[in-house]
Formats: C-alpha cells, sequence, structure tokens
C-alpha cells in the first residue's frame, strides 16, 4: 500500500477531484497548505509590493492506495493540475504500514 | 410493576433499601419515557417521586435536629431525565459528630449505590452559612432550599438564614456574581445567536434565570416584569427536556445533529423553526439580564456614593435632546419625544459613539411614542444611522437593545427575514442578524482602506439580507439592498454601489480559490464586474469583515492571502484604464469667481436648510494658513465640518463649507468674518482655545480605527495628493492644516469629507512656487501630520 501525497494550486483542486473519481479513486483528504520551490513563491515581478511573498497558498491532497493503481494515479493527478507554469508543485509516494477503517476494524487492502 | 406516583409512602425505617431504589428507578425510566407528559408535568413526577424515595430512604421515624434539604435545581422541583440530584444533610449541631456520621451514611450509601448522578453534603447550619459565604455558588444554591425529609425546623433554619446572609452581604455577593455572569457567557456564547447552543450556560439561557431570582431577592434590583421572561425560561425547560429525552444524555447543548429529532419531538416544523424560538426565549432572558444589571450597579455605586460624597450625579449632554445620566443615555427634560421622528436614531448614534447604553425607559418611549421616519430619510439622520454602524464593537450592545425592541425593524422593514436566522454552514457561528452586526464592527476597524467607509458600514450590514428568501442570496440581496439604501436617501450612485457591494459580496473569496489567478481572463473579469478602484477597495474591505465575522475558519492567512494576491492583480489593471483627473478649480461657482477676482474678503453664512446644514462660503486672498484659520474659526464657533471644498482662483482662495450648528442658532456672518481676520493677523490664538475646549471634553471611550495618512502616487500631475482617513473630532481639520501651513505648504484645493463618525480627507499640495512638493518634504510632511493626530501609517 502507498501514500500518494500532491503538493498543487488552490484552483486545480475541483478538476483533480473530478479526474480522480472518473479513474476510481473516491476517498482523499484534503487540506490547506502553504509553501514555496526554487523561485522562492515569485510567479512575476510585483511593483510596489507592500509583503513579501514566500509562502504562498496551495492545496495537498493525500490518497492511500494498492501498489499497482500508484503509477496511473500519479500520472492523472500530473497531467489535470498542470499549467506549465511556477508554481505547478510536486507529487511524491510514501510507502505505508498498516490501513485501518475505523468504523469497522478491517485492515490493510480491505480498509482502502 | 405499580403505576408511578402511587408508593404508599409507609415504609419503616430500616426496608429494604436495595428493593426501594429498583422500584425508584423503574418508576422513573417509565415517567421519563412517558410521551403523553408535559414537560411541566414530568418535572412535577420526577420530583415528587424522587422525593418519596428520599423520605421513604431516610425513614418517617423522629430524628430532631436532622433534615434532608433539596437544593440548586432540586430545590426548585425542576427535576429533568439528565438532572443532578442536589441534597444536602443538615444538622442544627445538637447531635454528636458519630450522631450525625451514622444518619447520613445510612442515607447516602444507597444513594450512591442507585448511581443517580448525586451532589451531596452534610453540614451543620453553622458550616452551611460559613461555606456559603466563601463560595457564592453555595450560596446560590441554598437560596432554592426545600425540605424533604426529616426536621422541618431545621430546614427552614437553613433556608432563613441563607436568604438573610444574601441579602445582608448584597454587595459583594453580586460583584463576585456579576463577574461570574461575564465570564460564563464569555466561555458559552450568547444563547440568541449560537448555532449549538447551551440551555443552561450560555448567556441568556437557564442559569440566567436563576441568578435573576438571586438578584431579586436579594432586594437590590428588580427585573423587568415580563410574562415573557417567564415564558422563555418554561419553553427552555421544555426544549431542556426533549433534548435529555432524545439522546439520553445528561449534556445541554443543543447539538445540530440533534435538533430534528427535538424538533420533531417537541411537534415543530424542523430545527430552523426550534433555533428561531430557542433563539427567541434566549433573547427576552439576555436582555432582561443585562438590564437588570445594569439597574444593580446604578443602585450599588448610588450607594456607595452616598455614603461617601454627597454630590448629585451630572447629565452631561450627548447629543441633541439626549444626555448620560449614570451610565446610561436619557432623554433631556424638555423633549417633545411625540413630535421628532429623528430622536431615536440620534440617540442611538450618541449612545453608541459614548459607548453607553440607551436606558430602558429611553427605549420604551422612544419605540411607543416616537412618529415614523420620513422616507425617503432625511440627511442628518442617516449621517447618525452610519454613526451607529461605526461605532465597532462597543456599538453590538446599542445595536442589540435597539433590534430587541423592534427598533431596527421599523427602520429597515426587511431585516424581519434574518432574524433569529440559523445558518447551517459549518464556518459560521451566529444566526444571519447577528453575523450582519458582527461583520459592520469589524468593518469599522477597516474603514481607513476606502473612501467612502459610510457605504462599507451599510453594505456590511445587508451583504447577508437576502438570506431570508429563497434562491441566491447574493442577487436577492443586492435587490434587497437597493430598496433600502433608496429609503435610506442615498444618492444614486451611492445606491448602486452598495447594491452591487452586495451582489459582488463573495466574488473575491470564490474566484480567488476556484479559478487561476495567472490567467489575465481571471482578472478581467473581475475587473469588468467591479468597475473602479473605489468599488474594489470596498469590496477587498467588505469580503474581510465578512469572513472574519463569520469565525475564525473563514479569515486564515492561507485565504488572506489569495484574496490579496487576486485584489492586487485588479488593482493594478483598474489603475492602468483610469482617466486623468479633472482640475477641481471648474467646480467653482462663476458669482464666488467674480468676488474672488477682485481681492474681496468675505464670509457668508447661510441659514440652515431642510437638513439642518449652513453652508459657510469664504472669499479671502489666498495665503498660507488660511485653511486652518477658518477650520479653526470654525470648530470655535461650535459648527460641525460635514463638508468642505477648497479651490484656489487665480490669488484668492474660495472655500465652501457644509456645516451643521452643534447647538443653536448659527453664528452671524460678521462675527465669524471678524474671528478669521483675528486668527490671521494673530490676535485670536485659535490654536490655545480649541486646546483649552479639548481638556474639557471627555475622549470619546470607543476603540475607533487608527486614523491614516498616506500619500497618493500618481493621483494628480500637478499637486502633491495628502489624504486623511480618521475619526471624527472637532479640531482635526485644523490640526492638519495648521501642520501643512507650518511646514510652509500651499493647500491648491481640497475635498473634507464627514462620513458618519469618519472623516475623508484629500489635500492637493504644492510649494510656494507652484510645484509639487519633493519626495522628501512630502514624506516629511505625511509624518508630521501622523504626529499632530496621533496615529500610525
Amino acid at each position: 500500500m502507498k501514500l500518494v501525497t500532491a503538493v498543487i494550486k488552490p484552483f486545480k483542486l475541483d478538476d483533480v477531484r473530478s479526474a480522480l473519481e472518473s479513474f476510481g479513486v473516491h476517498g482523499m483528504t484534503v487540506s490547506e497548505a502553504s509553501g514555496y520551490g526554487r523561485q522562492k513563491g515569485h510567479t512575476e515581478v510585483y511593483r510596489g509590493a507592500e509583503y513579501t511573498v514566500d509562502l504562498v497558498p496551495k492545496v495537498r491532497l493525500e490518497v492511500l492506495l494498492d501498489d499497482a493503481d500508484v503509477d496511473d494515479v500519479v500520472e492523472v493527478i500530473v497531467k489535470t493540475s498542470q499549467t506549465g507554469r511556477i508554481g505547478d508543485g510536486k507529487v511524491w509516494v510514501t510507502p505505508v504500514d498498516t490501513v485501518v477503517r475505523v468504523r469497522t476494524g478491517e485492515r490493510g487492502v480491505e480498509a482502502l | 410493576m405499580s403505576a408511578p406516583g402511587s408508593e404508599s409512602g409507609t415504609e419503616v425505617l430500616g426496608a429494604d433499601p436495595g428493593a426501594l431504589t429498583q422500584r425508584y428507578r423503574q418508576a422513573r425510566t417509565a415517567i421519563v419515557g412517558a410521551a403523553d407528559l408535559s414537560a411541566a408535568q414530568r418535572r412535577a413526577a420526577l420530583t415528587d417521586l424522587t422525593d418519596r424515595w428520599v423520605r421513604d430512604l431516610f425513614g418517617t421515624g423522629a430524628t430532631p435536629g436532622v433534615a434532608v434539604t433539596a437544593v440548586g435545581g432540586y430545590g426548585r422541583r425542576e427535576l429533568l431525565p439528565g438532572s443532578d440530584l442536589d441534597i444536602l444533610l443538615v444538622h442544627d449541631g445538637t447531635r454528636s459528630s458519630q450522631d450525625v456520621a451514622v444518619i447520613a451514611d445510612a442515607l447516602l450509601y444507597p444513594l450512591w449505590d442507585s448511581k443517580v448522578p448525586l451532589d451531596h453534603s452534610v453540614r451543620s447550619l453553622d458550616e452551611a452559612a460559613s461555606v456559603a459565604r466563601e463560595d457564592y455558588k453555595v450560596a446560590l444554591g441554598l437560596l432554592d432550599a426545600r425540605h424533604v425529609a426529616g426536621d422541618p425546623s431545621v430546614s427552614s433554619a437553613l433556608a432563613e438564614r441563607a436568604l438573610a446572609d444574601w441579602r445582608r452581604h448584597a454587595p459583594q455577593r453580586l460583584t463576585e456574581l456579576r463577574e461570574a455572569v461575564r465570564a460564563r457567557a464569555e466561555r458559552s456564547g450568547e444563547l440568541p445567536f449560537l448555532l449549538e447552543p447551551d440551555l443552561v450556560e450560555s448567556h441568556g439561557g437557564l442559569r440566567d434565570t436563576v441568578v435573576l431570582r438571586a438578584v431579586v431577592a436579594s432586594w437590590v434590583a428588580d427585573r423587568p416584569h415580563s410574562a415573557a421572561i417567564e415564558e422563555s425560561r418554561s419553553w427552555l425547560l421544555t426544549v431542556r427536556d426533549a433534548l435529555h429525552r432524545t439522546t439520553g444524555r445528561r449534556s445541554d447543548r443543543l447539538l445540530m445533529q440533534e435538533q430534528d429529532e427535538v424538533a420533531e419531538v417537541l411537534g415543530l416544523l424542523d430545527a430552523d423553526v426550534l433555533l428561531r424560538r430557542v433563539s427567541e426565549a434566549g433573547r427576552a432572558i439576555a436582555y432582561a439580564s443585562d438590564v437588570t444589571w445594569r439597574s444593580v450597579d446604578r443602585t450599588l455605586a448610588s450607594r456607595s456614593r452616598r455614603s461617601v460624597f454627597r454630590r448629585r450625579p451630572s447629565r452631561r449632554p450627548l447629543a441633541d435632546g439626549v444626555v448620560e445620566y449614570e451610565g446610561e443615555a436619557v432623554l433631556a427634560r424638555d423633549v417633545d419625544v411625540t413630535d421628532d421622528a429623528t430622536l431615536p436614531m440620534r440617540a442611538a448614534a450618541a449612545a453608541a459613539q459614548a459607548g453607553v447604553p440607551l436606558a430602558v425607559s429611553t427605549l420604551e418611549r422612544l419605540v411607543a411614542e416616537t412618529p415614523d421616519l420620513p422616507l425617503p430619510w432625511p440627511s442628518p439622520v442617516r449621517d447618525d444611522f452610519v454613526r451607529l454602524l461605526g461605532a465597532g464593537l462597543d456599538g453590538i450592545p446599542v445595536w442589540e437593545d435597539l433590534e430587541a425592541s423592534g427598533m431596527v425593524v421599523r427602520w429597515l422593514p426587511d431585516w424581519e427575514r434574518i432574524r433569529h436566522r440559523p445558518q447551517r454552514t459549518p464556518i459560521h457561528r451566529h444566526t444571519v442578524d447577528r453575523h450582519s452586526i458582527e461583520a459592520v464592527a469589524e468593518a469599522s476597524r477597516l474603514t481607513r482602506a476606502v473612501d467612502r467607509p459610510d457605504l462599507l458600514l451599510v453594505a456590511a450590514l445587508l451583504h447577508d439580507v437576502g438570506k431570508g428568501w429563497p434562491g441566491d442570496h447574493s442577487a436577492t440581496g443586492a435587490v434587497i439592498a437597493q430598496t433600502l439604501a433608496e429609503r435610506m436617501g442615498f444618492a444614486p450612485d451611492d445606491v448602486d454601489t452598495i447594491s452591487e457591494l452586495v451582489r459582488h459580496h463573495l466574488l473575491l473569496p470564490t474566484v480567488a480559490t476556484s479559478r487561476d489567478l495567472d490567467d489575465p481572463a481571471t482578472t478581467a473579469l473581475v475587473a469588468d464586474l467591479v468597475g473602479s478602484v473605489q468599488r474594489l477597495d470596498l469590496l477587498a474591505a467588505l469580503t474581510e469583515a465578512d469572513a472574519r465575522a463569520a469565525g475564525p475558519a473563514a479569515w486564515t492567512p492561507w485565504r488572506a492571502a489569495l484574496v490579496r494576491d487576486l485584489t492586487t492583480r485588479v488593482r493594478r489593471e483598474l489603475l492602468g484604464q483610469r482617466p486623468v483627473e479633472q482640475s477641481s478649480s471648474e467646480s467653482v461657482e462663476p458669482w464666488a469667481r467674480t468676488l474672488a477676482g477682485t481681492g474681496a474678503f468675505e464670509v457668508m453664512v447661510a441659514a440652515p436648510d431642510l437638513d439642518q446644514v449652513c453652508k459657510v462660503t469664504v472669499v479671502a486672498p489666498d495665503r498660507v494658513g488660511l485653511l486652518a484659520a477658518v477650520a479653526g474659526v470654525l470648530t470655535l464657533h461650535r459648527l460641525e465640518v460635514r463638508g468642505a471644498t477648497v479651490d484656489t482662483v487665480g490669488d484668492a482662495a474660495v472655500q465652501v463649507w457644509r456645516t451643521v450648528s452643534q447647538y443653536g442658532a448659527p453664528p452671524v456672518d460678521h462675527v465669524v468674518r471678524q474671528d478669521l481676520k483675528r486668527a490671521l493677523d494673530g490676535t485670536l490664538d485659535v490654536h490655545a482655545a480649541l486646546a483649552s475646549r479639548a481638556k474639557d471634553r471627555r475622549r470619546s471611550p470607543i476603540r475607533s480605527a487608527p486614523p491614516r495618512v498616506s500619500l497618493v502616487p500618481d493621483a494628480s500631475h500637478t499637486a502633491t495628493v495628502l489624504q486623511v482617513r480618521a475619526h471624527d473630532e472637532p479640531g482635526l481639520l485644523h490640526a492638519v492644516a495648521s501642520v501643512v501651513a507650518d511646514a510652509g505648504v500651499c493647500v491648491r484645493s481640497a475635498v473634507v469629507d464627514t462620513l458618519g463618525a469618519d472623516v475623508v480627507d484629500v489635500f492637493y499640495l504644492t510649494d510656494r512656487n507652484g510645484r509639487l512638493l519633493d519626495d522628501d518634504a512630502a514624506h516629511a510632511l505625511r509624518d508630521h501630520v501622523v504626529e499632530a493626530i496621533g496615529g500610525r501609517v
């Protein structure tokens, strides 16, 4: 089992959700996040900016998956959230030891 | 199993407590589950049943000197399915402590074993009095002491002593109690406005009714006589009964997930109706509580004053016909209430800005006896309304009192649809009406960010007014807001702005979180809908005020950053489209222009028009310091400045001031002219005269937003533009103009506007050669102005 985490631009959330649902993924965790990458959050030069922009608002998505689905899901997320401009974000995959469904106590792949 | 309530009660001491308890629990379950009992019947049945059980456990043998007393809720005969039993085993001190211990164990062990939630204590009469002296909560419980079993004379002694002590130590007890009420309100919120109220602990809930009884019992103050309070209390008990029975738990919080079921049990249509009725009940109790505590404060203050000072409390004038007396706003003695439709609004604004509540009697008179406002509202009424809204957090109590008394609905009929209206979204904490006034309070802290604070405040009040109707509340609200703004007498442009602000109050956060901000189409779309930088600033402030008022989840730094990003981009787009500024001297009237050309020195004070505004026209040879002198002289003559336009025509200055005389008739032309001459040649020290007035005047206690002074770049090619936004104070304009004069800077033209309690002043400044100030001079000037009016940029 794997955890796929994606940090993407906020306005892309709805698109990614629809795409994942069409793919067959029916659950995810979404949270508000802030961050920056190599460009330190600047997408263009602001004239007389009143605040320093380094932490840019993003959305974090987390999805638990069976190993077989990981590559496809990563592909879906990347394709859907891509705009080609800086600040598009990142997707990464981490292994997961245990998953339990709280209501029933089911464990492992049954709980995904 | 015998039917509930038919126990014979003749069991002898020593009968099997286990069996007694068993029968009690069964009978209790039956009563709790009986659907055909009303809440009041159930309370009585549970109390009677419990009394019988306790009596049986205690035994019917004679036990002189010892009694079992019910205190607190049990003492009040208010046992609900989830209530604790509050029991006090009291003795008169004639028995040995071993004796008492034996009797106590015989009673308490079975009580504990029964697993009925229990709050118990064993005390002698002296001990009880002593603990009550230390702890007001115990004292409060003892006020409801009721004999259940044992020696009745001991119970009576307990009750009499508790009441006597309560009355004797009333000032201290009530002070403690007041603090507790305040802390509890902060912790548990206000019942009328919460979407998940605690029926007991929230302000306006059942605990407040108990506190009110205690206050009345102390003989310090009386509560308002109103059937509404008793009805409200009874209703809340009924809802609490239904809640306990539905959840099977002892919690008193009416959670959203339970509201539908509770509504059904009570035979109500749905959860919204339930919440609305609970809200109304809470409001009646909260209002009674607030009024009673104010009365207590007054009584205690006058008691202490009488014993130390012999001075009578003063009556400080707040506005025409309104004075402050003992911490409340009341009507002046000679006021004719039936003739003055503008009085309620004026009194409300004065009270709010002074940070004092309206006295109950005053409010009642205003509601009952004043005629309705003419439509559209005259401009002094509109100004007062904006002043009322601009008082911020400190004005909310005044607003709530007006709301509760029905005054707001008279002013704004459409308000009725959003009163007590619940909102079922996770981010809102309050009912729509409360949320609206909270948004106004938040907006009052953002007034320095906009050109038209009055429009911001009104839009904040009306932004959710459409929620009382089905459909898109932004669109519906825009229509209602337009009607109401017209009713208030705003100019057509302003009506349009208010309506559009309501229509688009969700635009910025929606677009910021769901559209690509890098896409030029996004920015263009918003710029199109908003139309101008002025409206954009208003919309941004409204967005922030709305979100902050909704709750902590609605204006996180995350969301704020996105909205600010969008706003910056749209502002840049709109600025690029702005037409060049028109020269303002084109607005001077021809006759004034002619007069200016002759080098005359004239002051004309017109008679007050229908809106009480006196136009003062000044035509004089232009010189540095003229504006400061005129501003100061007008203030010294007690003329409140509502607006002014200042222009330069050749070598002369033409100033047109819209003023309102504060007390009585406006001054005569030549007196003002003479004072102005003396101010200019130095024989009248305006500054000193204003300073001595300021010393006598009490500083406004409300927390208004700090002033903002800024240079506006790119606003004009021919003058340096300085903008001042601040809370209105007499002498403010004089102070600013003096700083400008001291720096040797000329005021080529200026626009001064007082909107409610806020001023927005724009000065077009040049150096002595008529050119733009250089950067250093401009910034230095700005800093000096900031210093002079005590603000931060």
